[in-house]
């Protein structure tokens, strides 16, 4: 009987996550997540000669990642950022048939999918706490169908991609600094001298005006997720060089620990996905 | 309710991102970020009887030179190109990006804002310019994202436009400068 072995065209991701809570902290409130969705057929080998019968089966892989930085003091950002990716976790797990029965007709309602897996958290949170100024969270999501990431974004936690070598910050902080500086309230002086930039203008579980994008990948390029206790002590150049550099799991090593050795200050979390 | 792909095209620092936001938001930023890849926002419009859910694809900038990815163009229902009024090379790159757009997009109804009225002063751009353009089949308004002039117009021709083909332009498409 003669078979065939049928050769994956599934673009492998590495990717790692790790957690901190730095150096001067006792409480981490920082909470992150790495998913791969799968639900395909995997059709080992096969004498058919009709081999479109693989694409029909092929489901995508979808890759998701969140990193969430809980604020509200205590205990209760670390419950906040937990409920946040929890939430994440729970719906994409009941809606992973929508998550993969996608195609580029039905991309709008798959971004909404997305948007309300966030959603979820921030309901969670506000029936848990009802009290205006309850503890809140950022989210940073990215959902990777191959080539393209999906966005989904809330606080000022960071997206960054690296291609050929550049480092770029896929999303935009949502801090009370940058949405006054934005609309010329006050300097960017100002913002810093009143701490501005330290107050969120958009958390899930607050003010919740979530930000949503696309950015389409390449083969080598690399995604890093990150809460601000990264790059309150890393610079973007040395970043860059780390990711260029190394694997996912020796970057989120080498990323943590060049946060701490610059001061540690704050919880810090990564999370790094290169494109094999 | 209807949902329609628009997608914000042009050069780098034409003022994509600031259109949005004042279409969406009401507001206008002078500080200048860089978009990367696509920011998605959405914004319901009225269209006669009917309740248009445009999900604006606000596609990075690049230079003259580089292409637009097609896979952020791909199931466009309508473009929006931009151009700078005062930087000639934003506005001379508008017919081969048209070509770009429609090998990935198809011939879907497209409008130009001429953008940075609010510098007409400064502007590199002539009416004789803007005539050229629109012999070459473009309809184009003049738009402001710092005083919001033609903003609201642009995106609600472009809504109109994806709901009636051919489209009429609800504004009459106009060149105006400050020389």
């Amino acid at each position: 009987m003669e078979t065939e072995t049928i050769p994956s065209r599934t673009t492998r991701v590495d990717a790692y996550g790790l957690s901190h809570a730095g150096k001067v902290r006792s409480v981490n409130e920082d909470h992150f997540a790495i998913m791969t969705l799968q639900k395909a057929v995997q059709l080992r080998a096969t004498n058919l000669q009709d081999t479109t019968l693989l694409d029909r089966l092929r489901k995508p892989q979808v890759d998701i990642f969140v990193v969430a930085d809980g604020v509200g003091g205590g205990v209760g950002g670390k419950i906040a950022s937990g409920i946040a990716v929890k939430a994440v976790v729970e719906y994409l797990a009941e809606a992973v048939g929508c998550v993969q029965d996608f195609n580029v007709d039905r991309e709008n309602a798959f971004l909404e999918n997305l948007s309300q897996a966030v959603e979820r958290g921030h309901h969670r949170l506000k029936e848990m706490f009802q009290t205006q100024g309850g503890p809140a969270t950022t989210v940073t999501m990215v959902t990777l169908v191959w080539p393209r990431a999906y966005v989904i974004h809330v606080g000022d936690s960071r997206g960054y991609s690296l291609r050929r070598g550049a480092l770029k910050q896929f999303t935009r902080d949502q801090t009370m600094g940058d949405y006054l500086v934005d609309i010329g309230a006050v300097t960017e002086q100002h913002a810093e001298k009143a701490g501005l930039y330290n107050v969120l203008a958009s958390a899930v579980g607050g003010d919740f005006v979530p930000s949503v994008g696309v950015v389409d990948l390449s083969d080598g390029d690399a995604l890093m997720l990150c809460t601000d206790g990264l790059t309150k002590h890393v610079s973007d150049e040395r970043i860059a060089e780390i990711l260029r550099s190394q694997t996912a799991e020796a970057a989120v090593h080498s990323l943590i620990d060049a946060a701490l050795d610059g001061g540690g200050t704050d919880n810090v979390t990564v999370v790094v996905a290169k494109a094999e | 309710m209807i949902q329609k792909k628009v997608c914000m095209v042009g050069v780098f620092a034409t003022g994509k991102t600031s259109l949005v936001h004042r279409f969406v938001h009401s507001l206008f930023s002078a500080k200048y970020h860089s978009t990367v890849g696509v920011k998605i926002d959405r914004k319901q419009v009225q269209v006669g009887t009917e309740q248009v859910n445009l999900l604006l694809w606000d596609i990075e900038g690049r230079t003259p030179e580089q292409e637009i990815p097609e896979s952020y163009l791909k199931g466009a229902h309508a473009v929006l190109y931009v151009a700078d009024g005062t930087r000639r090379e934003t506005f001379e790159q508008l017919f081969s990006l048209r070509d770009h757009v429609r090998s990935a997009a198809g011939d879907v109804p497209s409008i130009v804002a001429l953008n940075k009225y609010d510098l007409k002063g400064q502007w590199v751009v002539s009416a004789d310019d803007g005539r050229k353009l629109i012999g070459g089949g473009f309809h184009m308004l003049t738009t402001s994202a710092k005083t919001g002039e033609g903003v609201e117009d642009a995106f609600r021709w472009l809504a109109t436009a994806t709901l009636t083909a051919p489209p009429t332009p609800t504004v009459q498409p106009q060149v105006r400068h400050g020389n």
